[in-house]
């Protein structure tokens, strides 16, 4: 059988490293990210509209343009601005960190949104203030409702990091072309990185059945 | 447990099945066509001068010189800009691409995969510095950090003298952005073809950059026409191309891409 399982064994090590690498990038991603995300939801639910129009443009810009445009705009525009100079792997954080907050401000304004009015009336009767009603009637059942999204939202992520290696971030699918470059075959490290990367979101969409279940 | 074993050898058993049905295509052709019928070539056209995309027209030396060496040979062809992935798929199986041409340089480890032509054009690669940089040669690169494109002869070059795996050797999709990275100061040098870094430093006087010709440590490599395992093709093809370089038609193909003469004896006697 042509398929050279020696290929893979010998690139093992570096996959590993590279697959470590995807999995710090998207963590750290998802939570700047998720953080970020809170903060430009909340604002996009402001009550006049040039309070929300600085939000409405930052997430019709990122989901607007193409990833792979935002990433080299961060690392060949922000990064060198902010940093000095380029830095792949601090391009990865802030560029992925960017675009997941877009998405997750998206996720959780909906979330929130989708709450009755009713129950913010309910609690305010109670004698609650706006934000006790957030915190302890509001948030605590949009969080159900939106974790299915956020999870699918992570498992997007951990994917995109891959187009993190057209600047040389030396994540997984680094690694991958590194292999194909070097013995110019095509299926040994294509398989290898598709059922890593496979491996990677089954198990972070069972993680997130759980943490559903259990909320 | 009984239902993650399953999922598990499920996974596992997908994994073989797709790769069998990837690789199991592999010899049915061998890249062997019968008299008359066109040879059809797989491209990656974003290797200027060697091979790019005109708006809808590929150019490039390489599509000079096997124009030159189809004629020689007799035989129809066509060249297509299929990129890089599908041309080194599709050249495997032999079925709809014959032959590769894509500037591909001939190394040991490729020859377990492939089958090359008789090498056709020999590369030289050179290190791009900032001015007033302290890098003289290829071995002050050894704790640097330096930019190549995957895949390139100069990222096998540096990947033997830094190591396949050193965090610092940046590989890039292609030397566009190679050479982008230096100007951000996120590599201290770039290496790269000696006829893309000398094009870059013509066209950016304003960037201050250095080529550095490092002849000891940068052997020469070649490039051949990437073949099938076993292809008869190679049969063909050989003869032609050493012809088109005996006969001048090469060296005048070479003068009107790069305004220089080739070095024919080097390529006459590589191996």
């Amino acid at each position: 059988m042509d398929f050279r399982f020696d290929i893979i064994i010998h690139y093992l090590p570096v996959l590993f490293r590279g697959t470590m690498l995807t999995i710090g990038v998207s963590l750290v991603s998802i939570i700047v990210g998720s953080i970020l995300g809170l903060g430009i939801g909340f604002g996009k639910m402001a009550p006049r509209w040039y309070w929300r129009w600085p939000f409405h443009c930052y997430i019709n810009f990122f989901r607007g343009t193409p990833l792979i445009v935002q990433i080299l705009i961060v690392h060949f525009g922000l990064i060198p601005a902010i940093y000095g100079s380029t830095n792949a792997l601090l391009s990865a954080f802030v560029a992925l960190s960017l675009n997941s907050a877009a998405y997750s401000a998206e996720i959780f304004r909906a979330g929130i949104q989708s709450i009755d009015q009713g129950q913010q009336e309910a609690a305010l009767s109670l004698g609650m203030s706006k934000k006790q009603a957030m915190r302890f009637i509001i948030l605590p059942q949009a969080i159900k409702r939106m974790i299915p999204a956020f999870g699918n939202e992570f498992i997007v992520l951990v994917k995109d990091s891959s187009l993190m290696s057209i600047v040389a971030t030396q994540e997984l699918m680094y690694w991958t072309t590194t292999m194909k470059g070097q013995y110019l075959r095509i299926w040994e490290p294509y398989l290898t990185a598709a059922l890593i990367y496979f491996i990677l979101t089954y198990s972070l969409s069972k993680l997130l059945n759980v943490v559903e279940r259990r909320l | 447990m009984k239902s993650r074993k399953n999922l598990v050898m499920s996974g596992l058993v997908a994994f073989l099945l797709i790769a069998l049905v990837g690789c199991g295509s592999n010899n049915a052709s061998n890249g062997n066509t019968a008299a008359g019928e066109k040879i059809m070539f797989a491209s990656d056209a974003s290797y200027a001068p060697m091979e790019y995309m005109d708006t809808d027209t590929i150019k490039g030396f390489d599509i000079d010189f096997i124009k030159a060496v189809m004629e020689e040979a007799g035989m129809k062809y066509e060249v297509k800009n299929t990129g890089w992935d599908t041309m080194l798929s599709s050249v495997k199986q032999g079925t709809e691409y014959q032959a590769g041409l894509s500037s591909v340089s001939i190394t040991d480890e490729r020859k377990e995969t492939y089958d090359y032509s008789i090498p056709y054009f020999e590369s030289t690669n050179m290190i791009m510095v900032k001015d007033g940089s302290s890098i003289k040669s290829a071995l002050d690169l050894k704790d640097k950090k330096v930019a190549v494109q995957t895949a390139t002869t100069a990222d096998d070059l540096m990947s033997g003298i830094m190591g396949v795996d050193n965090g610092d050797l940046k590989r890039f999709d292609s030397n566009a952005v190679a050479l982008m990275e230096l100007n951000g100061g996120g590599v201290d040098a770039v290496v790269a073809d000696i006829a893309i870094i000398r094009e870059y430093i013509k066209n950016n006087p304003d960037q201050k950059l250095t080529g550095i010709l490092d002849t000891t440590n940068f052997s020469s490599e070649y490039y051949g026409i990437l073949l099938p395992k076993g292809s008869e093709l190679k049969a063909k093809l050989d003869p032609a191309i050493k012809k088109v370089l005996e006969n001048g038609k090469y060296a005048e193909i070479y003068k009107t891409w790069f305004g220089e003469e080739p070095n024919l004896d080097n390529l006459l006697n590589a191996k």
